[in-house]
């Protein structure tokens, strides 16, 4: 009886040493994955990410990369910055919590957007082993984007919910195109901002799902072969996926940074110690100043 | 070879021919010296169990005129010699793994380097032909195998094929050997796979 549960334990062990070859990718699995490319009724995956990678993703990068800087160089020039006065009351906006998570997300983010565009260029720079660390970056750092994405998703879900407030501020992108010093109708968080934070969080679990994906590669996931979808489909779909949402989450990347650092002056500091100017608050969220108002807390 | 300046070599499997050996991924395997898990070169059969429509055949790269794997390379490691074999500079590849992503066949492969799971560079059927480095060089030989194409020699697989299946060489020269076994089919050549009558006798 013994000897019986001795040799299914060496079974089983044995096929965790040997579960590589047991591979999703290559074995018996590789016929699905050769009939995916373009056999009738396949998904085509194959064809629309070698198109999609050899011509679009690099002048997209590249497009968004120097694009996105290039139009908030000329708003900054012709336009110019908000600059708000200093001297009043200041209010306490973001928690020691908040600041604390917010500076991990951006660490993560710090560190993964430059490796991915390194990736994406590394032609440019000559691929090798400077790109392969870069790589291996790319991938450990999203360790630290899934223990602040998660926070982060639920202390701020409630006030990024839409509102009505957020169609005016679409209507006039915030208030960005002119100078005046009308009151934007914004809650705790204005339109862009929760553009921003949807990104960043759902969009962000699909990055860390597409991207854990391509990194292990193989790997068995039941629901893909209940739908009879094969390993290499999935990894295609995954590609497409993590290149398509990159280009959004770079673009918003640099909008993000562009807002806390040039456009509002002094903005950033509300991330480092908590506290907005009074007049920040009351010109660009003022549904939340006359909120803090009626509470008695402004 | 009727014309060796616009040759273009390719490797042609005839599935009336293989008989599922393995014969060419252990040939491959041995004289490469690949690490284990690396596949250069595979046999699959295809419509298992299906009855008449169950055949054989071997894979590797299979050395594309407009490769996909060149094209969507984020490094641009990959170059396609003047003859049409399809080669890679491992010491420019990051193991990205988007050549796999874009491979009809599934031939690049990727082995397991240390800890975490990285994914090592990606390493495929050379046709024998080894790498950008020095011809039959040690680093050459450590990083892609033997150059069997410098000495002349057809790819160790195609040598080792029992049957003759596996066929490589000028794609013309090649369509051509295949057009004769086709139309000699019924004329006196072998029509059930190959050496099947004579262990067995004609008639099962």
């Amino acid at each position: 009886m013994k000897s019986k549960y001795i040799i299914i334990a060496l079974l089983a062990l044995s096929s965790l040493a040997f579960g590589y070859s047991d591979s999703v990718v290559w074995s018996d699995n590789l016929v699905d994955n050769i009939l995916g490319y373009d056999k009738e009724g396949s998904l085509h995956l194959g064809q629309y990410f070698t198109i999609l990678q050899s011509t679009y993703f690099k002048p997209l990068f590249f497009g968004v990369l120097f694009g996105v800087p290039a139009i908030f160089l000329i708003h900054y020039l012709i336009i110019g910055p908000m600059i708000f006065s200093h001297d009043r009351k200041k209010i306490y906006v973001f928690t020691l919590f908040n600041r604390i998570v917010h500076a991990i997300a951006g660490i993560a983010f710090i560190l993964i957007i430059p490796t991915g565009l390194i990736m994406m260029f590394a032609t440019t720079f000559g691929g090798g082993e400077f790109v392969r660390i870069c790589k291996d970056i790319h991938a450990i750092s999203t360790l630290l984007f899934i223990v602040s994405i998660v926070p982060m998703f639920l202390m701020w879900l409630r006030p990024m919910l839409p509102s009505s407030d957020d169609i005016k501020w679409m209507m006039i992108l915030g208030g960005y195109l002119n100078k005046r010093k009308d009151p934007v109708p914004a809650g705790r968080f204005n339109a862009g901002q929760k553009m921003w934070f949807w990104l960043a969080t759902l969009g962000g679990f699909l990055m860390i799902g597409t991207g854990v994906a391509m990194y292990f590669q193989d790997f068995r996931l039941d629901i893909l072969v209940s739908n009879s979808i094969s390993q290499i489909d999935f990894l295609r779909a995954s590609a497409i996926i993590h290149n398509v949402l990159g280009l959004a989450v770079l673009a918003l990347f640099l909008t993000h940074i562009y807002m806390s650092v040039f456009a509002i002056k002094g903005a950033i500091h509300s991330m480092i110690n908590g506290y907005k100017e009074e007049e920040e608050v009351e010109i660009l969220h003022s549904s939340y100043y006359k909120e803090l108002k009626e509470k008695g807390e402004a | 070879m009727s014309d060796i300046g616009n040759a273009r070599l390719k490797f042609y499997c005839d599935e009336h021919r293989c008989i599922s050996c393995d014969g060419c991924s252990v040939a491959c395997a041995e004289a490469h010296e690949l690490p284990a898990n690396i596949n250069r070169r595979k046999v699959v059969t295809m419509n298992e169990g299906i009855f008449g429509l169950e055949y054989s055949l071997s894979i590797a790269c299979m050395h594309c005129t407009d490769a996909p794997c060149e094209q969507v390379c984020p490094t641009d490691c990959f170059y396609i010699r003047e003859d049409g074999i399809v080669l890679h500079d491992k010491d420019k590849c990051i193991g990205c793994a988007y050549c796999l992503y874009a491979c009809p066949f599934g031939a690049p492969q990727f082995p397991q380097d240390g800890a975490f799971s990285i994914k090592g560079v990606m390493d495929k059927c050379t046709m024998c032909a080894g790498g950008p480095e020095e011809t039959n060089s040690d680093k050459e030989r450590e990083l892609y195998g033997q150059n069997r194409i410098a000495e002349g020699k057809v790819p160790v697989c195609a040598a080792m094929c029992s049957t003759k299946a596996l066929l490589v060489g000028d794609s013309a020269e090649i369509s051509d050997i295949y057009r004769e076994r086709v139309l000699s089919i019924g004329h006196g050549a072998k029509t059930q796979p190959y050496g099947w009558s004579t262990a067995y006798g004609s008639k099962i």
